[in-house]
């Protein structure tokens, strides 16, 4: 008896994995090239913005706010460190391509802390709520990328740039072995055809960044007063927490993990763009982070969660273009499923709640 | 508060301020046409006002719609894309039934009427989750506004719906007014005019300015005025407290997102009217100018503030901006970072001035 309350429990804690384990086993009978490790990494590489932006969107969320702005942070970012690389790559005789790149991502690094600094001020120190102060932001964000990159995108990079952002950690090839980094020279069309890629760089850069913050997130004392906070706030306060100072920093949090997601799309694409009109990074994130099993209302929610429900959102865009279904069923499905995680989560409090 | 910031109070500078904080926002929007109209060339003009009323009905409607929500302490993110759902299913059902040969007398308002009914349904499963299931209205309204946003592509098949009945534009682009000196008419050119006398006639109110108005005064007394609108401020302002006095909290907030629902279908047959042709995207865009137009209107979202005549006016100043910004040829870029700074700036007097602006 104890056992099947267990198991039931174990099977709601965990229904979003489970589902995703579902939908791969699903996409792969529909069509067998689904389970291949070109897709999974393909599927890997497309998720890598928002997995940023949702793990960034978990820390405030589990602090009881929200942030709108992140999908803009991140535009802003790509075209201000794609203008910096441009500026110093066609000024830079004497600049190698390494420092033109690693200038530019660090230059719209810094600038990307700004915004989350001031999301973070007005929340905190104004008490402007976290839906407008950021929403707001969303359109100074959006208005300044349009601004620098005057509605075209910031091209001419150092070529350097797509050879980071669209390279692998190894290629193996039976002909010539394991190489790291480099990619083999291959002259026969079956060779390269036969190339195998492991471990997609943008997919390393995600993961550790994942890591450091989720590490952050469960084990340190940062983690545990965000927790704290978004748990019940007068009790933070009163237990000694700055919870102003804190809040600052988690908005900080969610700027520079956008931020980050910013520079990989420019070592991507080889270009800066700013985030399209309408293309809701912000709300794809927010849907990842809720069916990853956080609540709004905060106190709850992990970054395992959050990946989850990312990769889940990523597999089922993939899997419906390859098995032919079209595209617009995806947003039913993505619409039905956040209804769903926080109809589980109603339904069964006292199961999902315990932490 | 104790620091005799109180309506009551005779210092006259006190008084003043009082009445800035209070009445910031039409303050602003009187600025701003007054700027606009110094710099810009054609700006105060009937016909350029004109022009920024049509502009502005969808965000509007949309607005007084999430005006309701926002009081109860809600939001509605499906707005956006409950426009582009009706105003697809009322496009495919006027081709259709035109395809069918059925005049146009008959189809179009046939058409509206199907638009409008299947429009309450995204609001009813909005209002059901929110209020029975108790989802977050944030995500009960995001997962509607995924599943609209799918449907209305599915129903369109992904391309714009034309060969709507001509009468439809005609509507949409009509006046109710055509003023020459000694020959006026309703809803209709003249008859028999010279290019010359074409050329002076007047348009005056455009019909879809015309249709929204009358949805947003009549909205307007429903929520000022009547014991509706009285039991939504109750909500807001307290949901505890408006259950223990009786209210039928739950039916009253999935009415409340019908309402909501059917300002935007509105908006998505207006849209149709005036643009003849249903696209599943019609609103994406519109819906967070919406919020924004409330919020700076003076509304909270903690709920139980607000007000129609609050959210016309942001939406007002938000229209202002985007046509004079393209009057004075000024990169349209510039009109998100004022808006967003506007938006804050609202908040912001809102925090420090409280209890001027609570007040009801």
């Amino acid at each position: 008896m104890k056992n099947q309350i267990n198991f039931k429990h174990q099977f709601l804690k965990n229904w979003v994995l489970l589902f995703l384990l579902f939908l791969i086993v699903l996409f792969s009978i529909l069509e067998p090239s689904f389970f291949s490790l070109r897709n999974f990494n393909n599927i890997l590489i497309a998720s890598t913005a928002i997995l940023l932006l949702a793990a960034g969107e978990t820390f405030v969320i589990i602090s009881g706010g929200i942030d709108l702005s992140v999908g803009f942070i991140m535009g802003f970012v790509a075209v201000s460190s794609a203008k910096v690389m441009q500026f110093l790559f066609a000024k830079g005789a004497g600049y190698p391509e390494l420092v033109c790149i690693i200038g530019g991502c660090l230059a719209g690094i810094m600038l990307g802390l700004v915004p989350g600094l001031v999301n973070g001020f007005l929340v905190a120190r104004f008490r402007v709520p976290p839906f407008i102060a950021t929403l707001g932001m969303y359109g100074i964000a959006n208005g300044v990328a349009l601004k620098i990159c005057g509605g075209f995108p910031v091209s001419f990079l150092p070529p350097l740039t797509g050879k980071i952002g669209n390279g692998y950690l190894a290629y193996y090839s039976s002909k010539s072995g394991l190489s790291l980094f480099q990619k083999p020279v291959l002259t026969e069309r079956a060779d390269i055809l036969a190339l195998v890629r492991l471990v997609p760089v943008s997919v390393i850069i995600v993961a550790v960044l994942l890591i450091i913050f989720g590490f952050i997130l469960s084990k340190t004392r940062f983690g545990q007063h965000t927790y704290a906070i978004g748990g019940n706030v007068d009790a933070a306060i009163r237990s000694g927490i700055d919870v102003p100072r804190h809040l600052v920093r988690t908005y900080v949090i969610s700027s520079f993990l956008a931020s980050c997601a910013g520079v990989l799309l420019v070592l991507r694409f080889t270009m800066g763009n700013h985030t399209q009109f309408g293309a809701t990074y912000e709300l794809f994130a927010i849907a990842s982070v809720v069916i990853g099993g956080a609540s709004l209302m905060g106190g709850k929610g992990t970054i395992f969660g959050t990946v989850i429900g990312v990769l889940l959102l990523g597999s089922l865009e993939i899997g419906f273009v390859m098995i032919g279904i079209e595209v617009f069923y995806r947003y039913i499905a993505v619409g039905s499923i956040l209804i769903f995680a926080v109809l589980v989560d109603q339904i069964f409090p006292d199961i999902i709640h315990h932490q | 508060m104790d620091n005799g910031l109180t309506i009551s109070d005779r210092d006259g500078t006190l008084n003043l301020l009082i009445r800035i904080g209070r009445n910031w926002a039409i303050l602003f929007l009187l600025l701003e046409v007054g700027f606009f109209s110094l710099t810009g060339t054609g700006y105060f003009s009937l016909r350029n006002f004109q022009n920024i009323l049509v502009a502005s009905t969808t965000v509007m409607l949309l607005a007084t719609g999430q005006t309701f929500v926002i009081i109860t302490g809600g939001i509605d993110l499906s707005v956006g894309f409950i426009v582009g759902f009706s105003g697809v299913i009322c496009a495919k059902t006027m081709v259709g039934l035109d395809a069918a040969g059925v005049p146009q007398f008959l189809s179009i308002p046939i058409g509206i009427a199907v638009a409008l009914i299947f429009g309450f349904v995204p609001g009813l499963v909005n209002g059901l989750l929110v209020a029975k299931l108790r989802v977050p209205a944030f995500i009960a309204t995001f997962g509607m506004y995924g599943v609209a946003y799918g449907v209305a592509e599915i129903i369109s098949g992904n391309v714009p719906v034309h060969n709507l009945p001509p009468a439809v534009g005609f509507i949409g682009n009509g006046y109710l007014l055509y003023y020459l000196p000694g020959r006026s008419s309703l809803f209709r050119l003249p008859p028999n005019l010279s290019p010359e006398e074409l050329k002076q006639v007047v348009g005056l109110i455009p019909n879809v300015v015309m249709i929204a108005l009358l949805l947003i005064l009549v909205f307007a007394f429903v929520l000022a005025k009547t014991r509706f609108g009285q039991h939504t401020y109750a909500i807001g302002g307290n949901m505890e407290a408006a259950k223990r006095a009786g209210i039928n909290v739950s039916r009253h907030l999935i009415k409340i997102y019908m309402i909501s629902s059917f300002f935007a279908a509105s908006a998505g047959i207006i849209y149709v009217m005036k643009f003849v042709t249903g696209r599943a995207d019609a609103g994406s865009a519109r819906m967070l100018d919406a919020v924004s137009a409330v919020v700076i209107g003076g509304a909270s979202l903690f709920g139980g503030t607000g007000s129609i005549v609050g959210t016309v006016i942001g939406a007002l100043i938000v229209a202002c901006l985007e046509i004079g910004l393209v009057n004075l040829a000024i990169p349209t870029f510039n009109l998100y970072i004022a808006v967003g700074a506007i938006l804050i700036f609202a908040v912001l007097v809102d925090q420090f001035f409280p209890e001027i602006t609570y007040k009801k």
